[in-house]
């Protein structure tokens, strides 16, 4: 495992949040280090996602603090147009634009909102679909990709912002087991090349393999975080040796990885 | 009873000119209500609860009361309210173009509700503002939607034109009483318009048909 560089650019604070009765978040605190990639495990409901939306303000929070490379993201006098604009984000069920073309779902961003000339937010496109393997897609509507094909033009299209950090919220839980693969290898590169990473995740092997720190949640908290070799391995807390007993982690993928 | 279709072959060119005005009048109404209606539907998405308020009570009025009485009060009210004046067929087409927004208001709003909240969260995940999310994302996707709902508006505001006949807009309805007075010919002139209003409705009504099977949601 590459050594980690500790400075951080996320910090959450006891962060809580939330929905009517339920505590979604229950006093959250974790940094991500810059060119870390952390990721967030844990059973459905227990607040990894939730905690994922309020590092860019797409769920509000009721309590603590939420810094990113210094901006408070809560603030209100934080442009967060600006704080997202650096932060790629990929959803679960993908969210492309379905009146776009892949290359024009990805040109979008750096069109409308960086204000790029057409012709260099399409060649920024281009780029970007190459590198996730969809050159020859790029004329193609998203309805016409398999799942996999979506994530990945998703992928590009977080990208071409030419973001300090990715977001991921259970990029591949929505896709058939045979395409979950090319859109992990896609992520595995971005991982390799530096890039900050923060994802939600139920892919065990993945984690194991790429993240440097894995954090478990439970009920809003996190129970336990450390290198995935301690949290596979050796985890300290009783709930998160449940938690992989229950998905059928033998412990034996760490080692073959 | 003989029919003597001569008050209709001498009329011909009335009548026709009834017809144009007639067509004339659903385009100028749809042009403006189209806007008038994306206005109205932003107006009921802002922020500030009496922008809000006006617009739903505007949408809420329109919709719920007889558009011929709509028109008999632009014509009639509308003018000692404001001191306002205007041409028969101004004031007909004002009083369509409130009514067909209020209808498109509503068309538009259920079209950009159906577009799911993860389209907004992507776009504003990108850096989007409110405003470029529902320009760029949110309201391209929802028309596309709503293009078989405002077909259907189309056809049926081509033919409630005829209700500003009562103010004496001179479209095919108007005209066509007109003659059906002047003459007492009233099967021939009757007949006549139906079959006006058919030869142009119908086209327009298979029209509508092949917008609803061609942008029929398959989600």
């Amino acid at each position: 495992m590459t050594s980690v560089p500790a400075t951080p650019i996320v910090e959450l604070v006891d962060v809580s949040k939330r929905y009517g009765a339920v505590q979604a978040l229950n006093g959250v605190s974790l940094n991500v280090n810059r060119g870390e990639v952390l990721c967030l495990i844990g059973p459905s409901g227990s607040g990894k996602s939730t905690l994922l939306r309020t590092i860019n303000a797409l769920d509000s929070i009721d309590g603590g603090t939420v810094t990113f490379d210094g901006l408070d993201v809560h603030g209100p006098r934080t442009d967060i147009r600006k704080v997202r604009q650096r932060m790629g984000m990929v959803f679960q069920s993908f969210e492309l634009f379905p009146h776009m073309t892949a290359r024009a779902n990805v040109s979008v961003g750096p069109h409308k909102i960086l204000k790029l000339s057409l012709q260099e937010a399409n060649d920024r496109a281009d780029e970007l679909l190459a590198k996730v393997g969809l050159a020859d897609k790029a004329d193609v509507h998203p309805a016409q990709l398999s799942g996999g094909q979506q994530q990945r033009v998703a992928i590009a299209r977080a990208l071409a912002m030419h973001p300090d950090m990715m977001l991921f919220d259970e990029p591949t839980s929505a896709l058939d087991p045979e395409t979950i693969g090319e859109v992990l290898s896609v992520m595995k590169q971005l991982a390799d090349e530096g890039m900050t990473m923060v994802v939600v995740t139920h892919e065990m092997t993945f984690a194991a393999r790429v993240a440097h720190r894995v954090a478990v949640f439970d009920k809003g908290r996190i129970i336990e975080i450390g290198s995935p070799h301690q949290v596979f391995e050796a985890p300290t807390v009783a709930r998160t040796r449940d938690f992989l007993r229950h998905l059928g982690w033998d412990g034996s993928s760490t080692r073959s990885a | 009873m003989k029919f003597d279709w001569s008050v209709i072959a001498d009329n011909w060119p009335l009548l026709l000119q009834g017809a144009g005005v007639t067509v004339m009048l659903t385009f100028a109404t749809m042009a403006l209500a189209l806007p008038g209606g994306m206005v109205l539907t932003l107006m009921r998405m802002s922020r500030l609860a009496p922008v809000r308020a006006f617009a739903t009570g505007f949408v809420e009025f329109f919709r719920t009361t007889p558009i011929i009485l709509q028109v008999y009060w632009v014509f009639y009210v509308l003018p000692v309210l404001i001191d306002f004046r205007a041409s028969a067929f101004a004031t007909g087409l004002i009083a369509l173009t409130l009514n067909v927004s209020a209808f498109n208001s509503e068309t538009f709003r259920s079209g950009i509700n159906s577009i799911r909240a993860g389209q907004r969260n992507a776009a504003l995940a990108l850096g989007m503002s409110e405003w470029q999310a529902l320009r760029i994302v949110i309201i391209p996707q929802a028309i596309h939607r709503v293009l078989p709902a405002l077909a259907s508006t189309w056809v049926s505001l081509f033919k409630d034109t005829s209700l500003v006949s009562v103010i004496a807009v001179a479209e095919l309805s108007y005209v066509g009483l007109q003659l059906r007075s002047q003459t007492y010919r009233v099967l021939e002139v009757l007949t006549a318009m139906a079959a006006l209003y058919w030869l142009m409705g119908y086209p327009q009504a298979k029209l509508a048909d092949w917008v609803h099977r061609k942008f029929k949601v398959s989600e």
